[in-house]
């Protein structure tokens, strides 16, 4: 990524959107519209000060939803580039109200909220569309209880998870836990401002407030207002203090996730969604399988699936591999459904098609494998690029040039072409950069020209 | 004649593809959405079957 960044070639439109693709191969004009960021791209310094500053807080669609960012914000830490980017849905100053503390902070003085989008014309000889995929929601799928159970996450969910710089430090912390540990730092706020207030009044009486509410309840001080406040303040007090050791009481218990199921072909090979396999997820999950493992040598898994696809270099040895080293056992039979059983733990139920007989298990969480589902973007990108989509929803391409889209100049490849794992779409970037190469040389350049 | 290249989307695909164009010495404009490159490659924390590290 950061050869990308630097590399003299390459001319890098972050945020950016291509609105309108005319001509033709060889000569095609393309309209792109980079987006405002709010921020100058030529004096911010990427040093995060900004962020640490704004005030307001936005779920991190990075994290998948399990953290947070800010207004202001980069992608991800080594995100190319580093300029950092203002989301108008959320910030203070650009919803009219009054904030400006990113400008405050900034030394570079590099935002601007009078930014505005700006267009820019590009004359190029083809097109490669390396639009990628977007992860299916299994919401979508009733019996899974996505959502509702909250230790049912998905693979990419997972992932983060694992990550060292993701949401929990690379913890397993199981979202039902984590939930609880957000409602007890909610609560010590609230329960830390109602005590300072009890504070104030036991020192103007000179006696504990539970001592004090025992004597207001038997009678005594029945017309002093004072003292009513003070009674009212520590029965308010209670209602949170009583929850609260409730809740710390349950957290102790808490520890990472070490009895894991991963649940193969979310959305995927199924006639009610996508019937196609999305051919990367069996050797997803084995890899999240194996690096929970290693996270901690206890953690055993079980893999759901109506069989593992592990083809490619190195694949089934990898899944071998995962069997024998990193307690992974793998089951046949397709998860029929998961309900919510004792602590919060999931329970997947199914039938053991080895042994022809249903069955169900108890786990601390459970990874749905979502499908690889063509992009949100893809019907209107197809509209622009003058492109047809297969019966699917990706880029349509030809059996014998599959690099090849509808338009002659233009090219797929990647997830924007179909499911595949990371080293088919690097092949495939190669190929189709070939095929780009190809038509500019024959388009009339004998050879490539430098930039300027 | 145009000797430049358009790539649209800055994932794995998108970034092998320009930087091998680059390479050849053609000019490449990268567009991504988003506010930094490296698309769903760079939310995995390793990659198989080499367990190497995404980023």
């Amino acid at each position: 990524m950061l050869d990308v960044g630097r590399h003299p070639n390459i001319e890098l439109m972050a945020y950016s959107e291509v609105e309108k693709v005319e001509g033709k191969e060889g000569d095609f004009k393309v309209t792109v519209r980079k987006k405002a960021r709010y921020v100058d791209e030529d004096k911010c310094t990427g040093c995060g000060a900004c962020k640490e500053k704004c005030p307001t807080v936005v779920s991190d669609a990075f994290n998948e939803g399990l953290g947070d960012r800010k207004a202001i914000y980069s992608l991800f830490a080594q995100g190319i580039p580093s300029t950092h980017t203002i989301d108008p849905d959320h910030c203070r100053q650009l919803n009219g109200k009054k904030c400006g503390v990113c400008a405050k902070t900034c030394q570079a003085e590099a935002i601007n909220f009078d930014q505005e989008d700006r267009i820019v014309n590009l004359d190029v000889g083809a097109i490669i569309l390396a639009t990628g995929y977007d992860a299916f929601d299994p919401s979508r799928i009733p019996e899974y209880n996505y959502k509702k159970i909250k230790n049912v996450i998905t693979s990419l969910e997972f992932e983060r998870l694992l990550s060292a710089s993701g949401p929990t430090a690379g913890h397993l912390d199981r979202p039902s836990d984590r939930a609880v540990e957000a409602e007890i730092a909610d609560l010590e706020k609230k329960a830390k401002k109602s005590r300072r207030a009890l504070d104030k009044f036991e020192e103007k009486y000179g006696e504990g407030s539970a001592e004090f509410h025992e004597k207001y309840r038997s009678g005594s001080f029945a017309d002093d207002e004072d003292r009513k406040k003070w009674a009212d303040k520590y029965a308010a007090h209670l209602t949170v203090a009583e929850p609260l050791k409730t809740l710390k009481k349950k957290a102790e218990g808490f520890g990472t996730a070490k009895k894991l199921a991963f649940v193969q072909c979310v959305g995927s090979r199924d006639f009610r969604f996508y019937p196609f396999c999305s051919s990367y997820c069996c050797m997803h999950s084995i890899k999240e399988a194996i690096i929970a493992h290693e996270h901690d040598s206890e953690t055993t898994s079980a893999i759901y699936g109506m069989d593992i696809r592990a083809v490619g270099k190195g694949f089934e040895e990898y899944k071998v591999r995962g069997g024998n080293q990193s307690n992974i056992t793998y089951l046949r039979g397709r998860v029929a459904e998961i309900t919510q059983g004792p602590g919060d733990n999931p329970v997947v139920i199914y039938e053991d098609t080895r042994e022809r007989k249903v069955k169900s298990e108890e786990y601390d969480l459970v990874v749905l494998a979502i499908a690889c589902q063509p992009g949100n973007g893809v019907p209107r990108l197809a509209e622009v690029f003058g492109v047809e989509v297969n019966r699917f929803g990706f880029f349509k391409t030809g059996a014998t040039d599959p690099l090849d889209t509808t338009r002659p100049g233009i090219f797929a490849c990647g997830c924007a072409h179909g499911p595949m794992d990371i080293p088919e779409s690097v092949a495939q970037a190669s190929a189709a950069a070939s095929r780009a190469a190809q038509v500019l040389i024959a388009s009339g350049s004998n050879s490539p020209q430098m930039a300027a | 004649m145009s000797k430049e290249i358009l790539v649209t989307g800055g994932g794995i695909a998108g970034i092998q593809a320009s930087l091998d164009l680059a390479e050849m010495g053609f000019k490449v404009n990268l567009v991504e959405q988003s506010p930094s490159i490296g698309g769903k490659m760079a939310q995995l924390d390793k990659t198989f079957p080499t367990n190497d590290c995404a980023i």
